[in-house]
């Protein structure tokens, strides 16, 4: 509500952008990806000069490790809050947990093979955000509200079935050893789901919201609903899409999550709902619908796990690490603020 | 059938409804008066903040960072109390640091012009932060029982938050019905530009709501504390999100323009008589949030059917 002159603002900057091609500093300044790299150059220069052991072969590979999961959660996120009508996904997080002890329940408890027992979490995510999207698109509930009482439901469903004879919920570790490819292993020093999962996700979901029709027709969604009825989008359908795949995007950091830490715990990803948000407004997202830049999403989300990485290195205890995103986002949005109104 | 449309008459036929449902499952345990006032002891925390909550989503705002204000309020005073500052200054120092946390939200969404969700999510994390660095990871125990006297302490019986978070109710019904500032917030809500025209100082009323939707938090940190005993760095967690439900279950239109202290309070209630007889009834507690997200979706779904039978 208080924002609504923001949009018109944007698309001014938009075409003005256009205009000065030739001035290099706005081109740095306008455009979040080189924004966000000159960010990440000099918090890394930082921290390799102060902190001990930051710039590091071992370091560059767990922070690589760290930066999936939750990169995976921000670039869904990405997609919900580009699609517009209020879009945001609060149950990221118990997708998580609930794709996550499925799969564990299935192959730990019930012994099935391990690429069915995959198949059927993926599916598990994917159902979930599916029915999402359902209760957004047709029962027309506000995104905020559908998901936050999806976040309780699936965290409790989550929790049901994990739950003991005794009524505990309890975690499942006893995984193959073949299960441990997806979050254990490493290529060149490269983790491979670095390399498996997030760069090819990423480059995927860059082209289908830039290349295809389906991202003109997000785009076009997000930035004015009646407009993109009128023009013949279907508008329903790219929202079930949008929130489906989140919550494919959330089993696949639980696979992978699960294989790494070699175990399934009903409570996984149950606090990072908030933080898959930050990460995708930092990456420029524009938070009322129709702007998005995958490829900012995933410098952020590197460039956030570098900095809890970092801070954990020079000694500031990790619980100021969500303080940091906290100032960091803030920090983004008013050097946004300055950089507009100077162009305006 | 008039009354049934009103959501508030409606979610009050329900909590009816499960009272007795809880009554006949426990034989009667929990209709029992101890138990009613253990029910309304647990939701006054929620009630309290759903006060400043109902407002700024009115607003169509939002404030994600209720819980780590209730924290940071909540280990602040403690840990003064256990440096020896007399309990009525650390309920001063409480209040004011809680204005102070969200007139710094309000900093951000009116003259940053950030999204309510988006700062407040940023302040969430800033606060939380916070609240290690007060407590150092810390419990914080001990605290004299006159700080504690808000959530613990008793009149004539019957525990003094019930009487503050009945008064606070009582004057933001009124405040919202009769004083202009109280219309101002649903004028903003409704039309932001025409009430700018119409002479609505948004910007100030943005700042009040804020500021004292903190207050609100502060003395919801106040009740918890005597209610616990204890100050956690967790203290307060999630919190946030259980006042938005109770809020939005109430009937607050979460788009902003619509909505009612009271539905609030029979948000809140609901929720509470649902988490008590979830544990009365010996039905696993894992359940709890379950039929949170249920009851959710089901009243708002009742909300959009109502609208649809409306228009149509």
């Amino acid at each position: 509500m208080i924002n609504s002159t923001n949009n018109v603002t944007i698309n001014k900057d938009n075409s003005k952008k256009l205009d000065r091609k030739t001035n290099v500093i706005s081109i740095i300044f306008l455009n979040r990806k080189f924004l966000l790299l000159l960010l990440f150059v000099i918090i890394y220069a930082f921290f390799a000069i102060f902190a001990h052991n930051f710039n590091t072969f071992q370091n560059i590979e767990s922070i690589m490790i760290f930066s999936v999961e939750i990169g995976l959660l921000a670039l869904g996120e990405t997609l919900v809050i580009t699609s517009g009508f209020g879009g945001i996904d609060l149950s990221v997080g118990s997708m998580v947990g609930l794709s996550a002890i499925i799969i564990g329940e299935l192959i730990g408890k019930l012994g099935v093979n391990m690429w069915l027992a995959i198949i059927i979490g993926l599916l598990a995510g994917m159902g979930a955000g599916l029915f999402n999207g359902l209760m957004i698109v047709y029962a027309k509930i506000p995104p905020l509200l559908t998901t936050l009482a999806t976040m309780y439901l699936y965290s409790s469903l989550a929790l049901l079935i994990s739950m003991d004879q005794y009524g505990n919920a309890m975690p499942i570790s006893n995984f193959p050893s073949a299960y441990s490819i997806f979050g254990q292993l490493t290529i060149l020093g490269i983790p491979l789901q670095f390399i498996l999962f997030f760069v090819p996700i990423t480059i995927i979901l860059y082209l289908l919201v830039q290349k295809t029709i389906f991202g003109k027709h997000l785009l076009a969604t997000g930035t004015d609903e009646i407009v993109a009825k009128l023009s013949g989008i279907n508008v329903k359908n790219i929202r079930l899409w949008v929130y489906t795949i989140s919550g494919l995007l959330a089993a696949i950091a639980a696979l992978i999550e699960t294989s790494r830490i070699a175990s399934a715990r009903p409570d996984l990803g149950s606090n990072m709902n908030l933080e898959a948000i930050t990460i995708s407004v930092l990456g420029g997202t524009y938070i009322f619908g129709g702007i998005a830049d995958i490829i900012a999403v995933f410098i952020a989300s590197v460039l956030v796990i570098v900095l809890d990485n970092g801070l954990f290195l020079i000694g500031v205890n990790t619980i100021w690490q969500t303080g940091a995103l906290g100032f960091l986002l803030v920090g983004a949005l008013i050097l946004d603020l300055i950089i507009r109104k100077r162009s305006s | 059938m008039q009354l049934l449309k009103r959501r508030e008459s409606m979610i009050l036929f329900f909590i009816v409804a499960l009272i007795i449902f809880f009554s006949i499952v426990t034989s009667g345990r929990f209709a029992s008066y101890s138990n009613i006032i253990q029910i309304l002891v647990n939701a006054v925390p929620i009630i309290i903040s759903s006060i400043g909550m109902t407002m700024i989503i009115i607003t169509a705002g939002i404030d994600v960072s209720a819980g780590s204000v209730v924290g940071l309020v909540g280990m602040t005073v403690s840990v003064l109390s256990l440096q020896g500052i007399w309990s009525p200054y650390d309920w001063i120092i409480g209040l004011l640091l809680g204005a102070l946390l969200g007139f710094f939200n309000a900093i951000l969404i009116w003259n940053l012009k950030i999204a309510p969700i988006i700062a407040t999510l940023a302040t969430m994390g800033i606060y939380r932060s916070l609240v290690f660095t007060v407590s150092g990871g810390r419990w914080a125990i001990g605290m004299p029982s006159l700080l504690l006297w808000i959530g613990s302490g008793t009149i004539f019986g019957i525990p003094f938050s019930i009487f503050l978070m009945v008064a606070l109710i009582i004057y933001f019904i009124y405040f919202m019905a009769r004083r202009v500032t109280g219309r101002n917030i649903y004028a903003i809500g409704n039309n932001i530009e025409a009430a700018r025209t119409a002479g609505v100082p948004v910007g100030k009323t943005i700042f009040f709501i804020y500021t004292l939707a903190g207050m609100l938090y502060a003395i919801s940190a106040f009740a918890i504390l005597g209610r616990t005993g204890l100050a956690q760095s967790t203290m307060g967690t999630g919190f946030e999100l259980e006042v938005i439900a109770a809020v939005v279950i109430g009937g607050t239109n979460i788009l902003g323009g619509e909505g009612t202290i009271i539905g609030s309070l029979i948000g809140a209630l609901l929720v509470a008589v649902i988490e008590d007889g979830i544990v009365l009834a010996n039905i696993p507690p894992l359940l709890t949030d379950f039929v949170l997200g249920a009851l959710i979706l089901i009243a708002i779904s009742i909300d959009v059917v109502i609208k649809r039978r409306e228009i149509a």
